[in-house]
């Protein structure tokens, strides 16, 4: 019972965590390309990795920026490290369009933000 | 890190006007690869256009091709990763132009490799509809200020691309008759207005062809709209392929067609016309499970034979004509008799 609500928090904690992240990479990336581009970037993403990491495939995106709470609901029962695995696939997968489309310019920009809490994220599955 | 001036934000504003005010895509592609060595330092900046597709370069005098080769296969790859269906470089209609963006001592090595390049999809509603990617030989040559600017760019090409390829379906709409691909009656008319001015100032001949589908209505009946439909294509078809490339042939109402011949005696277009009457009688049209023959009527009227002196006329006569051939029995080509 106590294992079960640690894992939950863990689960909740990743996401948010996670949540927030994709958050500001929208906010910093938007700025740079705008959020047509970004838009179809994301799309891109989500359907390439969505396939592996099916809960990614509720993560609603548009012009307006990301809507995450329907893939919140999705990953309730799943384990921690696979939300983390998923997160951090789109986030490759993300990065790797980026540096297709501007080489290093996004991603020098976004190193310095998502590094550390996708280093946070590992220490949190790792601990467990 | 670089910062923006109020000049380049001024360079910027202008470009955009100037590529919201243009009509035509070559237009924009001219004007954004004129203008952009003001903003931009670059070797190659090009224009990736899924219509076609079509790719164009505005380059550096001295670009060596392989330098060339390797931006057309890196916009044809981000081009794919984007979304788009893969383009084979043969496909491409490439189109390159070339003009002094660098001064004589800073010329391109001939051995020169892409080393930094910013390349953003042009995107409309959700749709890809192309690419724009502007290239150097240096490395880190763009940053986060540079990309800005591109990409703002790149939002009112392709909202302009976008506008241009919209009004030229509506343009194209307004022409054509969607069924058969025939000039349509609007257009025909302008045509006839033109054509007939020009014969009556310059007493040189004009002649009209009115084509009937003989027994169309037991056609429709018979294969139904589809049916129907098909005959109609084929014919179109046929007639367009039966007359010079600068005669008009459109479709004029239902089953009815008119062929506009500037410059084309009585005879001739009698012997045109006798000829699209065989051709169709000859043809066997494929229904499905079956074959069919057609057969149509033809009326003709000339400039100046038949002493019209409106255009209005010109077509009453053949239409008068088309009459009489239908009255006497189909199948057959009567020219007007006053």
């Amino acid at each position: 019972m106590k294992e079960g609500r640690e894992e939950k928090f863990s689960s909740d904690v990743i996401s948010d965590l996670y949540a927030n992240l994709l958050k500001e990479i929208w906010e910093s990336v938007s700025a740079l390309i705008g959020e047509a581009i970004l838009t179809l970037l994301f799309n891109l993403a989500i359907r390439k990795i969505g396939e592996r990491y099916s809960f990614l495939n509720s993560l609603r995106v548009s012009e307006e920026g990301l809507a995450l709470e329907e893939v919140k609901k999705g990953f309730r029962d799943l384990p921690p490290a696979e939300i983390h695995r998923g997160f951090q696939s789109l986030i490759n997968e993300l990065s790797h369009l980026f540096s297709a489309l501007t080489e290093g310019v996004i991603t020098k920009e976004l190193l310095p933000k998502v590094l550390p809490k996708v280093r946070e994220a590992e220490r949190m599955v790792s601990k467990k | 890190m670089e910062f923006i001036t109020f000049k380049d934000l001024n360079k910027l504003r202008s470009i955009i006007n100037a590529i919201s005010t243009s009509v035509e895509v070559k237009g924009i592609i001219d004007l954004v690869g004129t203008t952009l060595p003001s903003l931009f330092d670059f070797s190659v900046f090009g224009v990736l256009w899924k219509e076609g597709p079509m790719l164009s370069l505005f380059q550096e005098e001295s670009c060596p091709p392989a330098f060339t080769q390797e931006v057309v296969k890196n916009m044809l790859k981000v081009f794919s990763i984007l979304g788009g269906e893969p383009i084979e470089v043969e496909r491409v209609n490439l189109q390159v132009e070339k003009g002094k963006l660098r001064n004589k001592q800073k010329v391109m090595d001939p051995q020169a490799s892409l080393k930094s390049h910013l390349t953003l999809p042009l995107v409309i509603e959700g749709e890809v509809i192309g690419c724009i990617s502007i290239n150097s030989d240096q490395a880190n040559m763009y940053n986060v200020p540079r990309l800005q600017f591109f990409s703002v760019l790149g939002y009112q090409m392709a909202a302009s691309l976008k506008h241009i390829q919209r009004f030229s379906t509506v343009k194209k709409e307004a022409i054509y008759d969607t069924l058969t691909n025939l000039f349509n009656r609007r257009h025909f008319e302008e045509r006839l207005s033109a054509e007939s001015q020009k014969a009556f100032e310059s007493e040189s001949n004009l002649s009209m062809i009115m084509v009937d589908i003989d027994h169309f209505k037991k056609v429709n009946d018979t294969f139904g709209h589809d049916g129907g439909d098909k005959v109609l294509r084929e014919i179109a078809s046929l007639l367009k392929n039966s007359v010079r490339q600068y005669d008009t042939v459109a479709r004029y109402g239902g089953e009815e067609f008119v062929l506009l011949l500037p410059g084309a005696p009585l005879d001739p277009t009698s012997m045109v016309a006798e000829r699209i009457r065989r051709l169709v009688e000859n043809t066997p049209f494929d229904m499905g499970q079956t074959q069919i023959r057609i057969t149509i009527s033809l009326g003709i009227s000339n400039f100046p034979i038949h002493r019209m002196k409106s255009k209005e006329e010109l077509v009453k006569m053949a239409d008068l004509a088309l009459y009489e051939a239908k009255k006497g029995g189909r199948n057959r080509v009567c020219i007007f008799k006053g």
